[in-house]
């Protein structure tokens, strides 16, 4: 049944036509929301105790973060699908996030270097969450290598679901790198199961902040994937009437 | 709650000597972002391009 249901709901031609139906009312919707929280951020809410201004880089470090993880999850999740249930579609969609997650982990990367300048005095410390960061930006950028040096498609896209599976041990790394050891980078602000540490002045623009570049990173997805299914279908009929 | 933290334009600027940091990050995040949907559209466009051509 679920078979059944993935293959009928999954086909790239039936994909291709629900983006084009969804993608302009996710896309503005969530710059709204992404630019007004920013601004929020940026220029509205209070200055930290502690840190003073530097504070307000977390606007735009902590939803790249969250977005670099989740992004290797949804490959992962891709990965089995197509493994699994051998769905065109998800390996399509492996490729698609693999540059958009090497993206949004070169910007935590980068907003978190420049934070600690500030915050730390220095702007690199090999430290497990750092380091499990920096091995996440390396594995996106090998699965984007490895994929582009196969003529073959087909082997590649297994090849790849199979690594990005093997990988996938990186993300609760570094997630739990800052409970696991002694590290300079804080633990988390906002979990699910505990209240959340950050004063509600600073935390509701965060969670839109986290909210609107979510959308906008899910935009990127759907034309990133739209890009795939155009190269590789383009030999069917189907993508003729389309275009 | 959406009161301006800051008293002029240059204040939020600066940012007590923090601006330098806050901005660049905003700039490499804006120009990320921006880079990214301007190439996947452009890339879009050059193989519906193509494929018209080949009809």
């Amino acid at each position: 049944m679920i078979k059944k249901f993935i293959h009928q709901f999954a086909s790239p031609k039936t994909y291709l036509f629900q983006v084009n139906r969804f993608y302009s009312f996710i896309f503005y919707f969530s710059l709204v929301i992404y630019i007004f929280s920013i601004t929020w951020g940026l220029l509205l809410t209070p200055e930290d105790f502690v840190q003073g201004n530097s504070f307000r880089i977390i606007y735009l470090h902590v939803p790249a973060s969250f977005l670099s993880q989740s992004l290797y999850l949804a490959m992962g999740i891709a990965s089995i699908v197509y493994l699994v249930w051998r769905v065109k579609l998800a390996a399509y969609l492996i490729i698609a996030i693999a540059p958009i997650g090497a993206m949004t982990t070169f910007i935590a990367l980068i907003s978190g270097s420049i934070w600690g300048i500030p915050t730390w005095g220095t702007w690199w410390q090999w430290d497990a969450r750092i380091t499990s960061t920096l091995i996440l930006f390396i594995m996106y950028l090998g699965l984007i290598s490895l994929h582009n040096s196969f003529s073959n498609h087909e082997k590649a896209d297994k090849l790849l679901s199979w690594l990005v599976i093997v990988g996938a041990v990186n993300i609760p790394i570094i997630k739990k790198s800052v409970d696991w050891w002694s590290t300079l980078h804080q633990s988390a602000s906002i979990t699910l199961t505990e209240k959340p540490s950050i004063d509600p002045s600073m935390l509701y623009p965060l969670i839109g902040s986290i909210i609107g570049f979510f959308g906008l990173i899910i935009c990127l997805v759907l034309i990133s994937s739209k890009h795939q299914i155009l190269i590789r279908e383009k030999t069917k009929s189907w993508i003729k009437d389309y275009v | 709650m959406f009161s301006f933290a800051f008293n002029s334009f240059e204040e939020a600027i600066y940012m007590n000597g923090h601006g330098i940091y806050v901005w660049i990050v905003f700039a490499i995040v804006f120009l990320c972002l921006t880079a990214f949907f301007v190439s996947y559209k452009k890339k879009i466009q050059r193989i519906k391009d193509k494929l018209n051509e080949s009809d």
